[in-house]
Formats: C-alpha cells, sequence, structure tokens
C-alpha cells in the first residue's frame, strides 16, 4: 500500500495488530501458509475455481474481511482491487470518522483547530473504530498521557471520565459513585451526576 | 406490499435528524420522514421531536445502517429485534436498509462498503433479507449504495445484481439518485442506461442527497448541496416511473433553513410534487 | 460558687424560652414566607414566550446570561470574533434588527476590549438596565425595590439571633445548659441567611412561562448537537438563554474560549452532563455506523 498524500512517510505503526505491510514485503500473511496445493489424479483444474496467489479460494466472509482490515487497519489491499480507488476510500473514511467524533468530543476537536484531521487520521490510521465516543475517548487518553492534550480539551476530557466509568475495552458506562478527576490540569469533582470544575488549568 | 407504493403519494419528505430537529417540526407540508434505525431506542424516550412529529400524523419510515445485510455472516439477532421494535415502535409503514456490508472478520467496517457483483454475494444478501423478512410485518426496502471502487470478479452489472436480489426476495427498492450519479459518474457510465434497467415500480420511496468531488472521485457525501445534475435524473426517473416519496438526505454540515428550503423546493419541482415548505 | 438552679436565667424558664424562641422564629419564617409570595408573584398575564433572547436569557441567567445571549447572536451572525489575545473584534457588518444590547456590545467590540470586560462598558451596563427595566415593569423580573423589601426580614432575623445570644451568654454565665439554645440559634442563623435573598431574578410567572418556553426550544438544547447555521442568530442567542453558556461552547468553542466564557452559569446544564454517555445517543445519519454496541450507529456519506 503507498503511502497516502496526508502522512507522507508513514507507513509502519507499531501500534497496529493487523501488521502494516510494505509493498515488497513477501512474507506469507497468516491464510497463505499452507501455500502448496495438490491435484489429484483423474481430475482437471477445471473442477475448482480460480485460486487466489497463496493457495486457497477464500469464502466472501474471509474476502469481506480482507478488505476491511485494508480499511481500517492498514492491511494490504487485497488482490485485483484498484489500490488507488481503496486507498481514497480509506482516507474518505477516516475523514468521516474524524467528523463523528469531533461530534462527540466538540472541545477535543476546537482545541485542536486546524490539527485536528491530521492527528486524528494518524492515530487512527491502523485502529478500526469502535465507535465515536470510545474513539474520542482513547483518543484523549493517549494524548493526555503523552501530555499533548489542550487545556479545554482536558475539561472535556475530566468531565466524562468523572461522569462515566470507561475500562477502555467496553461501553462505558454511567459512574454511580461521586468521583474526582484530572486531565490536562484541570480537576473535576461528580458528585451524584453533578459537576463542578474544581481547577481550571 | 405494492399497496404502499401505488395508493399513498407522500410527495417530499427529509432524513431526520436531531441537529434540524427544530427545521422539520417547522415544516408545514411535511408528511412523510426517515429516521436512522439506530438512533432510535426501543424501549424508553424516543429522540426529542420525533414523538411531536408522529402525532402530527407524519409518516416516519426507520432506516437501518449497520444490520449489514450483505455481510457473508447472518444478520445478528440482537440487531434483527431492535430493528424490528423500532419499526412497530414507529408503527412505520415500512422499512429500509443497504444492499452492504459494515463489518467482517469481527471489525466494524464505519461505513457501508460494496459487495462483490457475484452469486455468491447475491446468494448472502438474499438469505440475509430474508432473515429480515421473517422478523418484520411490514415490507422491506433495500438501497444500492455509492462506490468508490469495484470487487475485481464482478459478475454481473448493477442492473442485474439489484434485479436479482430484487426478485428472489420480493423487497421493494429503495432508490437513492445520488448514488445512481455517483456510481455512473465515476464508472464512466450512463445513469439513464441503469434507470432503464431496473424494476422501477417497485420503488417505494427516493433518497437525493449531494457530494463533492476530491482527487477525481465523486464522493456522495451528504454534507454537500444537491448538484443539478441530480435534480435532473430526478425529473428523468420521474418520466420513467413517479415515485411516491423522495427524500432529502443530509448528515451535517447544515445550511441556513432558507437554503434547506430551498433544495426541498427544487427537489419537489423536479419530481412535480408540491412543496412542503 | 454558687449551685445551679439558684433561678432561671432572666426568671424565664429554659423550656419556655426555647418554645417563645422558636415560635416567635416560626412566626417570621411564616409571615416572611407570606411577604414573599406576594412580592415575586409577578405578572400573571405577562407572556414570556413573546420574549426577544436576551430577556429570556435575563430571566434564566441575569446579565450575565443576557450578555452570553447577545455574544452568541452576534457571533452566529459573523458580526464579532474573538482574538487571540482574548479580545473581542468586529468581523461583520451589523446585523439588522438588533436590540440595543446588541449594537452596545458591538460597539465594545470595535474598540477591541476584552471579552470579560464587556460587562463594565458603560454602554453595555446603561443596555442591561433598560433590558432589566422592562422586565420589571412587565412583572418578570422582581424589581430591586422588593428584593430589599424582602430582605428587611434579615433584621427581624438578626433580632433573634441577637436575642438567642444574649441569653446564650447569661445562660453560660448561669451554668445553665445551653444545647439547645445553641441549636435554636444555628436554625435562628439558616433562617437569617435565608432570608438574605439577593440574587433571585425572576417572579413566579416568569418561572412558569420559562419553562414552558424551554420545552418548546428543545431542539436547540446542547444535547441535540442543534445545526446553528440552520437555527440562525435568533436560533443560537436563543440556545444560549434557554440552555446557559454551554450552548456558547457547544457553537463555537474556539470563540467561546477565546472570550474567557464561564461555562457553569445558570440555566441548562454544564459541559459534560454526561454528554452522550450511552453510546446510542448523538449521531444519526444516514449510512455506514460508528457505534460497537448492539443496535446504535450512525454516520453520513454513504459511499466507498
Amino acid at each position: 500500500m503507498t503511502a497516502h498524500p496526508e502522512v507522507p512517510g508513514r507507513l509502519g505503526n507499531e501500534a497496529n495488530p493487523a501488521g502494516v505491510r510494505d509493498q515488497n514485503d513477501t512474507t506469507p500473511r497468516p491464510h497463505e501458509r499452507n501455500g502448496q496445493f495438490a491435484l489429484r489424479c483423474g481430475a482437471s483444474s477445471a473442477d475448482w475455481p480460480p485460486i487466489q496467489p497463496g493457495g486457497r479460494v477464500e469464502s466472501l466472509a474471509e474476502r469481506q474481511a480482507g478488505l476491511v482490515a485494508a480499511l481500517t487497519a492498514g492491511a494490504r489491499v487485497p488482490e485485483g482491487f484498484d489500490g488507488r480507488l481503496v486507498e481514497i476510500a480509506r482516507v474518505a473514511l477516516l475523514r468521516k470518522r474524524a467528523g463523528e467524533v469531533a461530534k462527540q468530543w466538540p472541545l477535543l476537536a476546537a482545541s485542536m483547530r486546524t490539527e485536528w484531521m491530521r492527528e486524528f487520521m494518524d492515530w487512527a490510521a491502523a485502529r478500526p473504530t469502535q465507535g465515536s465516543l470510545r474513539d474520542g475517548w482513547d483518543l484523549a487518553r493517549d494524548l493526555a498521557a503523552r501530555g499533548a492534550l489542550p487545556a479545554l480539551a482536558g475539561e472535556e476530557l475530566a468531565t466524562r471520565e468523572a461522569t462515566s466509568h470507561y475500562d477502555g475495552h467496553t461501553a462505558p458506562r454511567a459512574r454511580r459513585a461521586p468521583a474526582v478527576r484530572r486531565a490536562a490540569g484541570t480537576v473535576v469533582v461528580q458528585i451524584a451526576g453533578i459537576v463542578r470544575i474544581l481547577r481550571r488549568a | 406490499m405494492s399497496e404502499v407504493t401505488t395508493t399513498t403519494s407522500y410527495g417530499v419528505g427529509i432524513g431526520w435528524r436531531p441537529e434540524i430537529a427544530g427545521f422539520v417540526a417547522g415544516l408545514p407540508g411535511l408528511r412523510f420522514a426517515e429516521v436512522v434505525a439506530e438512533s432510535v431506542h426501543a424501549h424508553g424516550d424516543l429522540p426529542p421531536g420525533l414523538p411531536a412529529l408522529l402525532e402530527r400524523g407524519v409518516t416516519v419510515v426507520p432506516h437501518g445502517v449497520r444490520l449489514s445485510l450483505g455481510g457473508a455472516e447472518p444478520v445478528e439477532a440482537a440487531r434483527l429485534e431492535h430493528f424490528a421494535a423500532v419499526a412497530r415502535r414507529l408503527n412505520a409503514p415500512l422499512v429500509s436498509e443497504h444492499i452492504a456490508f459494515v463489518r467482517a472478520g469481527g471489525v466494524e467496517a464505519g461505513h457501508l462498503l460494496p459487495l462483490p457483483r457475484s452469486h455468491e454475494a447475491v446468494d448472502a444478501v438474499v438469505a440475509n433479507v430474508k432473515l429480515v423478512q421473517s422478523a418484520l410485518d411490514v415490507p422491506i426496502a433495500l438501497e444500492p449504495i455509492a462506490a468508490v471502487f469495484d470487487w475485481p470478479d464482478d459478475e454481473l452489472d448493477e442492473a442485474a445484481f439489484l434485479t436479482e436480489i430484487l426478485d428472489r426476495t420480493g423487497a421493494l427498492l429503495l432508490l437513492d439518485v445520488a448514488n445512481v450519479y455517483a456510481n455512473a459518474r465515476n464508472r464512466g457510465t450512463d445513469p439513464l442506461e441503469l434507470l432503464d434497467r431496473l424494476p422501477l415500480d417497485r420503488v417505494a420511496y427516493v433518497h437525493v442527497a449531494g457530494g463533492a468531488e476530491h482527487d477525481g472521485i465523486y464522493h456522495d457525501t451528504h454534507t454537500d448541496a444537491v448538484p443539478q445534475p441530480v435534480l435532473e435524473l430526478i425529473t428523468a426517473l420521474c418520466e420513467r416511473h413517479r415515485p411516491p416519496a423522495l427524500m432529502l438526505e443530509r448528515d451535517g454540515d447544515y445550511p441556513p433553513a432558507a437554503a434547506l428550503r430551498e433544495e426541498l423546493d427544487a427537489i419537489a419541482k423536479a419530481a412535480g410534487y408540491p412543496t412542503v415548505t | 460558687m454558687q449551685l445551679a438552679a439558684t433561678g432561671d436565667t432572666w426568671g424565664i424558664p429554659g423550656p419556655t424560652f426555647l418554645l417563645i424562641y422558636f415560635g416567635a422564629a416560626l412566626v417570621i419564617a411564616i409571615a416572611a414566607l407570606v411577604h414573599r409570595r406576594i412580592l415575586f408573584a409577578g405578572d400573571r398575564s405577562a407572556r414570556v414566550d413573546q420574549l426577544g433572547p436576551q430577556q429570556i436569557a435575563f430571566l434564566n441567567g441575569g446579565e450575565q446570561l443576557a450578555l452570553y445571549a447577545a455574544l452568541g447572536g452576534l457571533r452566529a451572525a459573523g458580526a464579532i470574533a474573538s482574538a487571540s489575545d482574548k479580545t473581542l473584534c468586529q468581523s461583520g457588518p451589523m446585523p439588522g434588527g438588533v436590540t440595543p444590547l446588541d449594537t452596545a456590545v458591538y460597539n465594545a467590540a470595535g474598540r477591541r476590549i476584552r471579552a470579560r470586560e464587556v460587562r463594565a462598558d458603560q454602554w453595555v451596563s446603561a443596555a442591561l438596565l433598560q433590558l432589566r427595566d422592562g422586565l420589571e415593569q412587565a412583572g418578570l423580573a422582581i424589581p430591586r425595590a422588593k428584593l430589599r423589601a424582602a430582605r428587611l426580614w434579615v433584621l427581624a432575623g438578626l433580632a433573634l439571633i441577637a436575642l438567642g445570644l444574649a441569653r446564650l451568654i447569661d445562660g453560660v454565665q448561669n451554668e445553665k445548659p445551653v444545647g439547645i439554645l445553641v441549636v435554636a440559634m444555628m436554625a435562628a442563623i439558616v433562617l437569617t441567611l435565608t432570608l438574605n435573598t439577593r440574587t433571585k431574578i425572576r417572579t413566579r410567572a416568569a418561572t412558569k412561562g420559562l419553562s414552558a418556553v424551554r420545552r418548546s426550544h428543545e431542539h436547540l438544547s446542547p444535547r441535540q448537537s442543534p445545526a446553528y447555521a440552520t437555527y440562525g442568530a435568533a436560533g443560537a442567542a436563543m440556545g444560549v438563554a434557554l440552555f446557559g453558556a454551554a450552548s456558547l461552547y457547544t457553537m463555537d468553542p474556539a470563540f467561546a474560549e477565546e472570550a474567557e466564557i464561564q461555562r457553569i452559569s445558570a440555566g441548562g446544564s454544564g459541559i459534560g452532563d454526561g454528554g452522550s454517555s450511552s453510546s446510542c445517543g448523538g449521531s444519526s445519519s444516514s449510512c455506514g455506523g460508528g457505534g460497537g454496541g448492539g443496535g446504535c450507529g450512525g454516520g453520513g456519506g454513504c459511499g466507498g
């Protein structure tokens, strides 16, 4: 997959479990490892449907999975697709995701102004969506951990952290107990659903 | 099933969104709206503004976006249950979904993705549509999507693919003229040719939306104004077979109310229906 | 050292005094309550739904919110903007059909004053005063004179506290039990503080009308992520008026931050009152989904 114009020079992402592949990388992908096939005696190649390089016919499910992985997790574009068009689709998907996350996290997006799109697309390029609320949450937490979360976004994150419980893996749940949370210099307290900002950055 | 399409004429409608709920509430002639099925809870409160619309007598149709009818896996039972429950809650005369898939291999694509136009894919869609039909009391209309790319091993062309699915399921067609336009423009084909080969008498209603071109590809964004060629396509469609309802589908970047009203009026004019503004 | 019970303080037995004390407190409380009900009733025939956004904002959150409503309306109309040095500036022509407050704020923006000092600007305060006077005359805002009249009961409360204090001092000198008296005095202090109303803005008539207006404008609530461009400047101002400063943050977070809009300022919710806490809330559009849970989703722009 070629590097797309939004993120020059960036093909890899160490957080990517699916594994970003360089065009020239020839190490076999998981489904290709049992690569050799054998024609049985007396049969002809017409008895079998066309075989993908790598040696096994993929089911519709597998092929759909391959396409989704290419569009959302940075995996290689499956054989036969127009790489340029899939790339255009991939970028369009990311832009759309950025817009949806911005709706759920308006202060996060606004505080990053013109950098929002680039920052989000970089972060999300190899992370399939978990829903825009969780995507924004994960991104905000990552930024906070790096100390790169702007103050305004910190208020939004701290407020959400104080009012909901989110473990990073399942859907967030409303928090019933009182809580004090801080992010990017802002401290927020929540008691019985009422939120007060104790200290602003 | 065809009673819905021939006897009642709803005219021009709009996609209901919470962001413009006040605007939709203020459309005096509105008789038909569509709501994203996944944004309506099966129990508990309806989104604010929707109850008032229903009380007014506006027909609200739930439009599913995440059932993934085109997926190789069967539709998830919980999603189907929710979909059917919403249809009953809204007392809708029909429901709609897409000929597309949105997840595979346990990963959400977050978007409607095109299917290969193969017999295997037709089988998958037909199986899922029949599953959904068994859970519903009302007909379902299927919407073909706009695709930026095609699969390498397409066996059928779009008209044949859609017609076969519709024939085998008996479902209605939700014709999105913006998608027809986008696909034709990107593939370099003639949109009218497609229209002539589709079963237009099976059209339950029509989507109209705007898009924009980037990098030589026209994207059906739903966040731009409806382009003139799409309006012309509406007129061409209505010359062949006027659908009972058409609706403006806008998902974001909402313009001033006057611009939205102008678009609704333009659609009405192109279709030969009275204005609803 | 005298033994206890050589005689009741002031010649009044403890329980009797306490009875009188609590009785007096009750009488003051009831009388004040009745008086306040009459004072704060307002004009029941006054219409809230015909007021402009700034007036509604005033009834909801006082001068501060009325000012924010003006800022919101002007911002949505593109007439003013914020600069990075936290000042306001003019970014477009004055829109038509504006109130004196709008004009005053617009002119203040032309003088590049800091957003949080706009309220101190003399023309802006004059316009706010005029706004308030109009609402007082309509029986929707409590006139300051009536508020002062209601606060006269504080004197009664203070007298009661003084009485209790005197009794307390004498009682301690006489080594009488004063436990319950202390409790009674604390009640008197609480009563006095309650009577010291300084910030009651609207009359009861206005409160009812305001709730009705808020219900009919539910679509402007920040929870709905209203499309401010669609609803226009009047809609933006009304959103601020009914749902508080949080509306400004929803509408234009960069502007709200630079203008140092205080978020938790009356009427409506703070920024993240749970936000869209369930993944079903918020986004809704016609194709493709973003949510992860069963039956939730939404995303825009169908197409590859």
